[in-house]
């Protein structure tokens, strides 16, 4: 094994780890931004309103994340209202189809997330709202959102961290992410153990560095609980 | 006292599924009376005072307050609200206190007290701490406004729940059990904090089974039997002379 190769080819690398970081962070704040709704449409009381989240939900729970990926890459252009329209010059890139598939996956595991968080809020701590007479949008503002907030970290967490290592398939539409990079290289330096060890370990540095992150919110976050641990709800 | 009861129900009915708890409760609570509602577990004295304030729907009955009918619309088969606003805003007038406290755990005693004045009432600020901080005195809690709920004892924290309702001027309060999750040493100081209370001349209505206090401090007790009344009065009545048959072998159970 030749390591040197690793070091020539490491600002590649880093170009690449650039790339799969922008695809993580975009696609967890959008996602996140879209969830939020998703879920507080999912636990409405209203059948058709429940519904309609619950579907998109299962579809994207339920379809691996390549094939989503596939389908609004080379699915979306077959339309030629897609093609002519005024959104075309960013859904023929490859990198904003990556996104918007990201997108869309990790809003619905996220939405999901938060309703069991809002749902794990004990029923006592809503009636204590109803009773000083507090509007539902109160309610949610005031106590629902914060406490969900609090109870979502650690499995908000892994969210991310999954989307990271799901940031891979980019690749698989021509995105030279950390993966796409490191495959480019190899192509020309027939070094795959090297160059995907190192792939490998940006990974992981990526992924400690959202642990420890994630750690520290909780920790301020969650000061109230004392030395109680939270029950995480599990997706799904 | 006026002529207008602060509250009134009429004719309360609940069922839950085939089990009729509440089989037709009528109960009058003007200004500065002190009920309290008494009976054995399942007897559906909670079940009646969480219809009070809609935490359960009745399927049954009427509910007035200050002389204002509150609207209630069939749904299935119970009645909701017909008109939430009015709900909130009878809410707001009407304190609780939980059996089990819950007090917001993200909040710091200080901001759980602060909650509804500021937020629901939307009061000035500067008014409701230093209101907020009064009542935490007379709870006997001030030095630890800043902290959370989760580091105080149930006793502490039950405390803190009854100057919470206490900060939105409550017309009239309702306890649920107020003491019943409490160690038995830290019973007496929740207790004593509610006997100044009515001391002060408040309104309240109360599930307890603390016999005692009911005894002294209420004006009328009210006991209940598999959702009716059995029996009703001043408490040296009902303590002292009671008619039922039950309500006698309830009492000589307790006491």
């Amino acid at each position: 094994m030749d390591f040197s190769v690793v070091v020539e080819y490491f600002p590649r690398l880093l170009e690449g780890t650039w790339v799969s970081i922008q695809l993580v962070l975009l696609s967890i704040v959008l996602g996140g931004l879209f969830a939020l709704p998703i879920a507080l449409a999912r636990i409405s009381p209203v059948l058709w309103i429940r519904s309609l989240p619950f579907a998109y939900i299962f579809f994207f729970r339920g379809t691996p994340l390549l094939v989503q990926i596939f389908l609004v890459y080379y699915g979306a252009s077959q339309f030629d209202v897609v093609r002519e329209s005024v959104l075309w010059p960013i859904l023929r890139e490859p990198f904003w189809c990556a996104i918007i598939a990201f997108t869309l996956n990790t809003s619905a595991y996220t939405a999901e997330i938060f309703r069991g968080a809002i749902q794990a809020i004990p029923p006592g701590e809503v009636e204590a709202c109803k009773v000083v007479g507090m509007s539902k949008t109160q309610m949610y503002r005031r106590v629902l959102l914060p406490r969900a907030f609090g109870i979502v970290l650690p499995a908000y967490g892994n969210e991310i961290i999954l989307m990271l290592k799901g940031s891979a398939l980019a690749s698989t539409i021509t995105i030279l992410d950390l993966t796409g990079m490191a495959r480019t290289i190899i192509a020309r330096t027939y070094t795959p153990i090297e160059i995907f060890l190192a792939a490998g370990a940006i990974y992981l540095l990526i992924s400690m560095v959202i642990i420890a992150i994630f750690r520290q919110v909780e920790k301020h976050q969650n000061r109230y609980l004392g030395s109680v641990s939270i029950k995480v709800p599990d997706k799904g | 006292m006026s002529k207008v009861p602060a509250l009134e129900l009429i004719d309360i009915h609940k069922t839950f599924g085939n089990v009729e708890v509440l089989k037709g409760i009528s109960l009058k609570a003007y200004d500065g009376d002190v009920i309290s509602i008494l009976g054995s577990s399942g007897s559906g004295k909670s079940t009646f005072l969480r219809c009070i304030n809609m935490l359960e729907n009745p399927t049954k009955g009427e509910i007035i307050f200050n002389g204002e009918s509150l609207n209630l619309v069939p749904s299935g088969s119970d009645l909701v609200s017909g008109n939430m606003k009015q709900l909130t805003k009878m809410r707001q007038q009407i304190g609780f206190v939980f059996q089990s406290f819950n007090l917001w755990p993200h909040m710091t005693i200080l901001q759980n007290v602060m909650e509804g004045p500021a937020h629901v009432l939307k009061r000035p600020k500067h008014e409701v701490m230093a209101y907020a901080e009064h009542l935490l005195d007379k709870v006997g809690i001030a030095d630890k406004k800043h902290m959370y709920p989760n580091q105080l004892s149930g006793g502490q924290q039950q405390r803190v729940a009854i100057a919470r309702t206490l900060a939105m001027d409550p017309q009239v309060i309702l306890f649920d059990e107020p003491t019943s999750a409490l160690d038995p040493e830290l019973v007496g100081e929740v207790l004593g904090v509610m006997r100044n209370l009515a001391d002060e001349g408040r309104t309240m209505l109360i599930v307890t089974h603390e016999m005692n206090f009911a005894r002294e401090v209420s004006s009328d007790v009210v006991f209940l039997h598999q959702g009716v009344v059995e029996e009703q009065g001043a408490p040296s009545k009902v303590f002292g002379s009671p008619e039922s048959e039950r309500c006698k072998a309830f009492l000589s159970s307790v006491f």
